[in-house]
């Protein structure tokens, strides 16, 4: 039942361990099983006698570790390796080797001395958790259900056909004279279009992106016909994408894409400085919307086929437990970005003089995996937050996590650098410095992983783990944001080959890795390292994972 | 009560410290028990890759903020890698797809501004005075929900009405006065 489990690596049992399993099974386990306990924050131990304080049979002391064999169920302590107790138990009675250390019921081998680990000891402690946690189940997932879940998630990848885009997309690039940093165009500023301009930069390289449009599965002649006033947005970014690609290489400008945005947002239409993630919603919400009426589609839950929300949508799970009884509740989101708060420096609060960072402070820095710890980090709510829970029928203080149900081809984080308090009526900018990693590993931010490890980290099969979408990611685009609130300027770069440029407005350059890792992130886009093609037609297959350059950028010219 | 004595605080003291001791130590195995699960079972994070790229950051840093390094030109005045120039304001020109007045790129967001009645100063203009264009324009208009400003084939008739509209004029005026 807790079929594979490809994120752990199985441990091999110590000699005892192995022997003892060939001898006992799971008896010891099971009966074991009676004892356990566990708090509402997930942490179980071994709770046998309500009564009495358990006492190692040698010395009768209370204090140091406690380990309880699994064979005759005496206790033994442990306090320092001259007074390991347990460890005489185990030479004092043949075979008697394998105990659980009651505190944190974990198996520990008395003869290596150190804890080991045994998958079915794992699976018994958790259905003896689950069997006592206030009666909901979507915490924990059967392994069966969960993996047929999986199985209907798939299918909608394979629109984005990776072969014959790939093919369609260099013969494109062969005909557009120039294969030299293809794609690679400035954007005029029309009058503080910065905002605009970065944003476009960014999603004109998504790969995801760039092949659908490159690939014109939005048909711009069949569009025009059935769009009511021959505006189409979709038209207008097919018409960049083309302008873009096409091997020209004078600033374009992207008039026809403002008005048009301008006459489907006419909330944001104003001559003004904007927010770029602000754009970055607006549009990716018209384009959304615009789709739908071609093509009504399903809104809820990231199901939507639309190309925006195939590239950039994902799930956010929240669980807010009830830190009395442990009863969870579970709600899932759709979301095209993650926003985050800026984690607090560790360390000394004083400000790094210029230039000359010590070994010591490269720590005391905003990193973009601390906010990712703070976004999926156990949050207590406030006394005056109490919720509702159903299972002790009042109001209880709770703690709410965060995580993330499923990655999207491209992520998108927004560093939430713009502080607005309406107490003081006032708006900042928080410039401190954000250091982000080129290649990000997105595993501990799923749910899978926050989940496992609320309880304790056993080998279980706890979330439908996600095997058809890989978690590793590497940046493409930083949207970068220099100067003040109100008279700043956004700046874009881009990875191209492996190499950075900086696109500011109509200037590209080119620049060194280091001057973006030193840049000051607003947006930060990655896209998934691998992207994965699935046969539609066969649902058992296992997941090609071919290790493609995601840049398309291998064995064609230049 | 009698006063605390010299040996009764000191057993007292010791006393405490060596519950003190054990709890700590527990929360230490406790702690140590939590890694040493999540490192054998290969949970654990690549530091050694986290730790490459905190690098690669803070020597950047350093490079960046070297005075004698050139850094990135922020002028304007750079020769961009196609071996271009340009200047500081976009000088292509081109006609407004609205009123169809030749622009410059670099003043067209301020020109379709006003061109739309669009912006601030437009918009709330034109809420104060919005029922009363709504019932006069909206009929035909094919999706309801569309505030008036936004119908494109309203504002191309009111466009064409008027005879070479400045921004301000059409804003503020022509849809009053109709």
């Amino acid at each position: 039942m807790s079929g594979r489990n490809p994120t752990y690596t199985n441990p091999k049992p110590c000699k005892h361990l192995a022997d003892y399993k060939l001898k006992h099974g799971l008896d010891g386990y099971n009966s074991l099983q009676k004892s356990l306990k566990t708090t509402p924050n997930g942490r179980t131990a071994m709770n046998r006698d309500q009564s009495k304080i358990p006492r190692c049979s040698f010395c009768s002391g209370y204090e140091g570790r406690l380990y309880f064999c699994l064979i005759c169920s005496s206790v033994s302590c442990f306090s320092s390796l001259e007074l390991n107790h347990a460890f005489l138990h185990s030479q004092s009675v043949k075979g008697h080797e394998i105990a659980v250390d009651m505190e944190r019921a974990e198996l520990f081998c008395c003869v290596c001395c150190d804890q080991v680990y045994d998958p079915d000891f794992d699976k018994a402690v958790m259905c003896k958790q689950i069997m006592e946690m206030p009666c909901n189940n979507n915490v924990v997932d059967v392994s069966i259900e969960s993996s047929n879940k999986r199985r209907k998630v798939a299918p909608k990848k394979t629109a984005l056909d990776l072969k014959n885009s790939r093919d369609l997309v260099m013969r494109l690039r062969r005909e557009s004279n120039s294969c030299f940093l293809w794609g690679l165009r400035g954007l005029n500023n029309l009058g503080s279009t910065c905002f605009m301009n970065s944003v476009l930069q960014a999603l004109l390289h998504a790969p995801p992106l760039r092949n659908y449009f490159l690939t014109e599965q939005h048909s711009r002649e069949s569009c025009r016909k059935s769009s009511f006033d021959g505006l189409c947005l979709r038209c207008e970014i097919a018409t960049l994408f083309s302008a873009f690609f096409s091997g020209d290489r004078a600033p374009y400008s992207p008039a026809r894409f403002l008005y048009s945005w301008w006459k489907h947002s006419a909330d944001l239409a104003s001559y003004e400085q904007q927010d770029a993630h602000e754009f970055f919603i607006s549009l990716l919400d018209r384009i959304h919307e615009r789709g739908e009426q071609a093509r009504p589609s399903n809104k809820d839950n990231g199901d939507c086929h639309c190309i925006t929300h195939r590239v950039f949508s994902g799930v956010l799970r929240s669980d807010v437990t009830c830190t009395t009884c442990g009863f969870t509740s579970t709600t899932y989101d759709p979301c095209v970005d993650i926003s985050l708060d800026l984690d607090p420096r560790n360390g000394c609060a004083m400000e790094v003089a210029d230039g000359f960072i010590k070994q010591s402070e490269t720590k005391d820095m905003s990193t973009l995996v601390g906010c990712l710890d703070l976004f999926t980090r156990p949050e207590k709510l406030g006394s005056d937050q109490k919720l509702y829970c159903q299972h002790c029928q009042v109001r209880r203080d709770s703690l709410k996590q965060m995580s993330i149900r499923r990655l999207p081809l491209v992520l998108c984080f927004h560093i939430k650098r713009f502080e607005h308090s309406p107490i003081r009526k006032m708006s900042r900018k928080i410039n401190r410095y954000l250091q982000f990693p080129f290649t990000l590993d997105m595993t501990p931010y799923l749910s899978s992983s926050i989940v496992r490890n609320r309880f304790g980290n056993r080998i279980f099969a706890f979330e439908s783990d996600e095997a058809d979408i890989s978690t590793e990611f590497d940046v493409f685009a930083v949207v970068t944001h220099s100067g003040k609130l109100e008279s700043g300027h956004y700046v874009t770069y881009l990875r191209l080959k492996n190499q950075w440029y900086k696109c500011d407005d109509a200037w590209i350059t080119q620049v060194s890795e280091g001057v973006v890792r030193a840049s000051q992130g607003y947006l930060i886009y990655y896209v998934q390292k691998i992207l994965y093609h699935k046969a539609s037609e066969d649902m058992l297959a296992q997941p090609i994972s071919p290790h493609r350059d995601s840049f398309l950028s291998t064995s064609v010219c230049c | 009560m009698s006063a605390p004595n010299d040996d009764n605080a000191s057993a007292h003291s010791q006393l405490s410290s060596h519950f003190f001791a054990g709890l700590l130590d527990s929360i230490i195995v406790d702690v140590a028990s939590e890694c040493h699960r999540i490192a054998r079972l290969g949970l654990d994070r690549n530091l050694e890759e986290e730790e490459e790229e905190l690098r690669l950051s803070a020597q950047a840093r350093v490079t960046v903020s070297d005075p004698s390094n050139s850094g990135e030109a922020n002028n304007k005045h750079v020769v961009d890698i196609f071996g271009q120039t340009h200047p500081a304001i976009a000088n292509e020109i081109f006609e407004c797809m609205n009123c169809g007045q030749s622009i410059m790129a670099g003043r067209f967001a301020p020109h379709l501004e006003k061109c739309m009645g669009k912006g601030r100063k437009a918009r709330l203009k034109s809420t104060r005075s919005s029922k009363a264009v709504q019932n006069r324009y909206s009929q035909g208009s094919p999706i309801s929900t569309y505030s008036p400003y936004s119908n494109s084939n309203n504002m191309y008739r009111i466009a064409n009405g008027t005879s070479g509209p400045t921004g301000e004029e059409y804003a503020d005026g022509t849809l009053e006065e109709k």
